[in-house]
C-alpha cells in the first residue's frame, strides 16, 4: 500500500487553476521522480505536501489516514521534510546555526548546546562528503555548499519522506553521484524520497517510479524501468527534444576580449584567455575551481589581485560591474535567488533593470515599450506569465531563469558570460534557450558558458577551457576531446594546457 | 462568507475571521470581477481604505471636520511633515532610515534665517536653505555607502551633530527674519489654497513621477529589495544611496523653509522634534516595508494624510493633550496589523 498518498488535489492563484484533480502515490523506501516542464505544477504540489500551501480541495493520507496540515510544521510532525528549490539558508549565521535553525539543541539548563551542533553538523556533512567547518560563515561559502547545507538540513530530522525540489542545480558531477549513494543508503532504510529535476539521466540512475505533470494534470505515473528519456520528454513536453550538439560553421573573428594574468589569492592564479567575435567558449571544472569568482572579478563584482583586461585591443579597467556593461561585457550570475532576481519587483520590471536606456523617453520610462519587450521574450523563450505586473515570485523557478536571461539578451553586450544558465531549466526550454545563444554567437556576440555539466559543455562550446584549484588546467577543441578527457582535467589528474592554437 | 475574497498565500489577521481553507471554487461567475479589484486595492492600498474609514468616521463623529476651512487646515498642517515623510518613503524604499531629518531641519531653518539677514535676500536665504539640507544629506549619504556604516548610526550622528550646530548658531534660542516679504512663502494663499499646500502636493507629485517613471525610482527599489542583485545587475548602488540621502536633505530644506516662514522665525531647540517619529509613522502607515524594496508614494500620502486627521478631530473633541500620544501610537499599530504582510 502506498505510503503517501494525494487525492484528487486542486489547486488555484487568483482564479487560475495550476493543479486539477492530480494524484500522487509514494510508496515506502522508494525513490519517486516527478517530472514536468516549468510551471507544470511540481512545486506548487510539492508546497502543498509539505503544508507551505493548501490545496484548494482533495486530500492527503499518510499510512492510509486522511491528515491536514495547514502549517509546514504539521508536515514535519508527520515525518516529510522539504528541500525547496531556491536556497533559504541565512547568509549571516553559521553553518550549524543554519543547521538548527528552529529546532536547537540546548542542554539541561536551557543553554544552547553549540558543541553538539557542531558535531552533528560535522557528522552529516562527512555523509555527504563535504569538508566545512560547522562555524564558517554562510555568506562565505559557495553555491554548492549552501545547498549541501540545505540537504543536510533535511537529512538532520529523522524524515520518513523527503522532498527534494531541483537538489542538485548547483552541483557537479561529482557531488551528485555522493548525494546519490546517500539517496540510495536512505532508501534501503526505508526512506521515501521525491524528486524533482530536469536532468534526465539523474533521473534515470537513481529513481524508481515517476508521475510526469503537465499543465497541471497527470500526464502519465508509472516504473521508470519501462521508459527511457524520449519518451519520457515526450510525455513531458508533447513532443522530443533534439539531444543533438550543436554545430555551425565557425569562422573566429577578430579578437574582441583578452584576459592577462588575472589572479586573486586563494581564488585563481594565472589566468589567460583570449575570446574572438563569434566564439562560444565554455569553462567547467569541479565545486571550488575558482571559475565563478574569476568572472565574478573579471566583471567587477569582485576585486582581484592583478591582471588586465583588453576589450576590442583596449585597456580597460573594471572596478565595478557598471563599467563592465559599459565595456560591452555582461554577466548572467548564478543562483539567481541571491544574484538575479529582485523579489519585490513585478516580472517586466526585473527583465528591464539593466537595460532601462532603452525604455526611456525624455528621461521618463515608457510602459509601452516596456510591455511590448516582454511580450516579445514571452514569446521568444516560452516563458509561462500572464501579468507582465505580478511579482516574479509568483512564477515558477525555471520561468524565473528564464525571465534572468530574457534581461541580459535584452542588455545585447558584446561579451556574454553565462554562468549556470540553465539552472531550473527543463529539456523541451533549454534547447530552446542553446538555440538563442547559438543564433547570438552568429550574430557576432562571443559567449562564454560556465557549466560544471561537461555534456552541456561540450553540446555548445567550441573551445572548453577546464579549471582546476583556480587554474587552468586545460584549454581543449570540442572536436578532439570527449566527456572522460574533461574529467581527468577537472580533477587534476591530467593537464593540457597547450592545446588550443 | 467571506468578506473579502481571500488568496490563501497573502493573508492578513482578518482571515481569521473567515471561513476555514477548502472552500470549493467561487460560481458566482459575475461577482468574481468585483471581488478581484476589491482584493487588489485591499492588497496594494490598504492605506486608502482606512483613510476612508477614518475619514468617514471623523465625519459622523464631528460635523465640524467637514468643513471646508477645516479641511484645507488639516491638510495645511501636514504639509511640512508631509514633505519630510516624502523623502522619507525614498530612504525606506531603499532599505534604509533616516533619523536626522528633524535636527536638520531645524538646522537649515537657522541657516536660512542667518543668511536671510545677512543679505537681506530672499533667494540667498532659499539658496542656503537648499544647500545646506542637500550637503547634510549628501554627508549621510556618503558616510553609509562609502563609509558602508549602517543608516540607522549614521544619521543618528547626524541628528545630534545637526541639532548642535543649530542650538550653538543660534545661541541656544530663536532666531528671526528682518526681512519683508520671506514670511509670505508660507502665509500667501493661491485663491483659498495656502501656498504650503500646494508646495506638498506638487512635491508628492515630483516625487510619484520619480520613483514610477524614472530610472533612479527603479534602482532604489531594487536596492532595497536585493542590494546583491541590484549591483549585479550593473546598478550603481552607492550613487543610488547617495541620492537618495540628498533628496531626502532637499525635501526636509523644503520643509524647513514653509516651517521657518510661517512664524518667520526658528527654534534651534524645539523646532523639528520628533519628526523623523511622525515621518516614520506617516511611511509605515502608508504601507511601506520596513526592510526596504516595498511600498508607494501615494500610500505614504493617505498615511500622513491620516495622521493629520487623528490630530485635528483630537483637537476638535478636546482630547487632552497628554493623551493625544496614546491614540496615536494605538492607531499607527492598528494601522499596520491591519496592512497585507508576508
Ligand atoms: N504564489 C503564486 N501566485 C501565482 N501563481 C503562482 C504562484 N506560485 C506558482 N504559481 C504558478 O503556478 C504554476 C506552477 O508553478 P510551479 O512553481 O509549481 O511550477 P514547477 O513545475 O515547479 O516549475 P519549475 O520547473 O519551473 O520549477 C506556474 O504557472 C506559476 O506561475
Ligand atoms: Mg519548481
Amino acid at each position: 500500500m502506498a505510503f503517501i498518498s494525494m487525492e484528487t488535489i486542486d489547486k488555484s492563484f487568483h482564479q487560475v487553476k495550476v493543479l486539477h484533480q492530480v494524484n500522487l502515490d509514494l510508496g515506502e523506501g522508494e525513490i519517486h521522480a516527478l517530472l514536468g516542464e516549468n510551471g507544470a505544477g511540481k512545486s506548487t504540489l510539492m508546497n502543498i505536501l509539505g503544508g507551505v500551501l493548501q490545496p484548494d480541495s482533495g486530500t492527503i493520507y499518510v499510512n492510509g489516514a486522511p491528515v491536514s496540515m495547514t502549517t509546514p510544521g504539521d508536515s514535519q510532525k508527520l515525518g516529510i521534510s522539504f528541500i525547496h528549490q531556491e536556497l533559504n539558508v541565512v547568509s549571516d549565521l553559521r553553518v550549524y546555526e543554519n543547521m538548527f535553525l528552529g529546532s536547537e539543541i540546548r542542554n539541561k539548563a536551557g543553554f544552547l548546546n553549540v558543541e553538539a551542533m557542531k558535531q552533528k553538523t560535522r557528522d552529516v556533512l562527512s555523509r555527504l562528503g563535504v569538508s566545512l567547518d560547522p562555524s564558517a560563515y554562510v555568506r562565505d561559502l559557495g553555491t554548492s555548499h549552501k545547498q549541501f547545507i540545505e540537504i543536510s538540513k533535511a537529512l538532520l530530522r529523522d524524515s520518513s519522506v523527503i522532498i527534494m525540489d531541483e537538489p542538485t542545480t548547483a552541483l557537479s558531477e561529482h557531488e551528485i553521484s555522493r548525494l546519490f549513494e546517500l539517496m540510495t543508503t536512505l532508501k534501503e532504510s526505508g526512506v521515501s524520497i521525491i524528486y524533482i529535476s530536469h536532468k534526465l539521466k539523474e533521473i534515470k540512475a537513481i529513481c524508481d517510479r515517476y508521475t510526469v505533470l503537465r499543465d497541471g494534470f497527470i500526464a502519465g505515473t508509472g516504473s521508470l524501468e519501462e521508459e527511457d528519456p524520449e519518451s519520457i520528454t515526450k510525455m513531458m513536453v508533447g513532443r522530443s527534444v533534439s539531444q543533438e550538439r550543436f554545430t555551425r560553421e565557425h569562422v573566429p573573428g577578430d579578437e574582441v576580449m583578452r584576459v592577462e594574468d588575472f589572479s586573486k589569492t586563494g581564488l585563481f592564479q594565472g589566468i589567460d584567455f583570449t575570446i574572438r567575435e563569434g566564439e562560444i567558449a565554455g569553462f567547467t571544472g569541479l565545486a571550488g575551481d575558482g571559475r565563478t569568482e574569476l568572472f565574478e572579478a573579471l566583471f567587477g563584482f569582485r576585486k582581484k589581485d592583478s591582471g588586465s583586461l583588453y576589450v576590442h585591443g583596449k585597456k580597460v579597467v573594471v572596478n565595478h560591474p557598471n563599467h563592465a556593461l559599459r565595456a560591452g561585457i555582461g554577466l548572467v550570475p548564478r543562483d539567481r535567488k541571491e544574484n538575479a532576481v529582485i523579489q519585490d519587483l513585478s516580472i517586466v520590471h526585473n527583465l528591464t533593470l539593466s537595460s532601462l536606456g532603452h525604455f526611456e523617453k525624455n528621461g521618463f520610462i515608457t510602459k509601452k515599450q516596456e510591455r511590448k519587450a516582454f511580450q516579445r521574450y514571452k514569446n521568444e523563450l516560452n516563458i509561462k506569465a500572464r501579468d507582465p505586473y505580478a511579482s516574479i515570485a509568483t512564477l515558477s523557478g525555471g520561468n524565473q531563469q528564464k525571465v534572468v536571461i530574457a534581461k541580459w539578451l535584452e542588455v545585447n553586450a558584446d561579451v556574454i558570460i553565462f554562468d549556470n544558465p540553465t539552472q531550473g531549466i527543463d529539456v523541451g526550454a533549454k534547447r530552446e534557450i542553446y538555440q538563442h545563444i547559438v543564433s547570438l554567437a552568429e550574430q557576432g556576440k562571443s559567449i562564454i558558458i560556465l557549466s560544471s555539466e561537461a555534456p552541456e559543455i561540450l553540446k555548445m562550446c567550441e573551445h572548453i577551457y577546464v579549471m582546476y584549484k583556480g587554474e587552468i588546467t586545460a584549454r581543449l577543441n570540442r572536436d578532439e576531446t570527449a566527456e572522460d578527457e574533461i574529467m581527468a582535467c577537472a580533477t587534476g589528474s591530467k593537464r593540457m594546457v597547450e592545446s588550443i592554437g | 462568507m467571506k468578506l473579502w475574497p481571500v488568496p490563501q498565500d497573502q493573508k492578513g489577521w482578518w482571515s481569521l475571521l473567515a471561513e476555514p481553507q477548502f472552500e470549493p471554487q467561487q460560481s458566482a461567475e459575475p461577482k468574481t470581477e468585483k471581488r478581484n479589484w476589491l482584493s487588489w486595492l485591499w492588497a496594494e492600498y490598504s492605506v486608502i481604505i482606512a483613510f476612508v474609514i477614518i475619514f468617514v468616521l471623523a465625519a459622523v463623529l464631528n460635523p465640524r471636520f467637514l468643513d471646508i476651512n477645516n479641511q484645507l487646515n488639516i491638510l495645511m498642517q501636514v504639509s511640512i511633515i508631509g514633505i519630510v515623510s516624502l523623502g522619507m518613503t525614498m530612504v525606506m524604499l531603499s532599505g534604509g532610515i533616516d533619523l536626522s531629518v528633524g535636527s536638520v531641519l531645524a538646522m537649515v531653518g537657522v541657516m536660512s534665517v542667518l543668511a536671510l539677514n545677512a543679505t537681506g535676500s530672499i533667494m540667498a536665504a532659499l539658496i542656503a536653505a537648499c544647500a545646506v539640507g542637500s550637503a547634510a544629506g549628501f554627508i549621510n549619504g556618503v558616510l553609509i555607502s562609502k563609509g558602508k556604516i549602517a543608516s540607522f548610526i549614521a544619521t543618528l550622528g547626524m541628528m545630534s551633530a545637526a541639532r548642535s550646530i543649530a542650538l550653538y548658531t543660534a545661541d541656544g534660542g530663536s532666531v528671526s527674519g528682518e526681512v519683508n516679504g520671506f514670511s509670505a512663502i508660507a502665509n500667501s494663499e493661491l485663491g483659498v489654497v495656502d501656498y504650503p499646500i500646494i508646495i506638498f502636493l506638487a512635491m508628492t507629485a515630483l516625487v510619484y513621477v520619480l520613483m514610477n517613471y524614472t530610472r533612479f525610482g527603479r534602482y532604489v527599489y531594487a536596492v532595497g529589495s536585493n542590494e546583491k542583485a541590484a549591483v549585479l545587475s550593473t546598478i550603481r548602488v552607492d550613487r543610488v544611496k547617495i541620492a537618495v540621502y540628498s533628496m531626502a536633505g532637499f525635501l526636509v530644506s523644503i520643509a524647513a523653509i514653509i516651517e521657518t516662514s510661517r512664524l518667520n522665525s526658528i527654534s534651534s531647540s524645539s523646532s523639528g522634534q520628533l519628526y523623523e517619529l511622525d515621518a516614520i509613522a506617516a511611511v509605515i502607515i502608508g504601507g511601506t516595508r520596513m526592510t526596504g524594496g516595498r511600498g508607494k508614494v501615494i500610500g505614504t500620502f493617505f498615511g500622513v494624510l491620516i495622521l493629520g486627521i487623528l490630530n485635528n478631530m483630537m483637537n476638535l473633541m478636546n482630547v487632552s493633550p497628554h493623551l493625544q500620544g496614546f491614540v496615536k501610537g494605538l492607531i499607527i499599530i492598528v494601522a499596520v496589523l491591519f496592512q497585507k504582510r508576508d
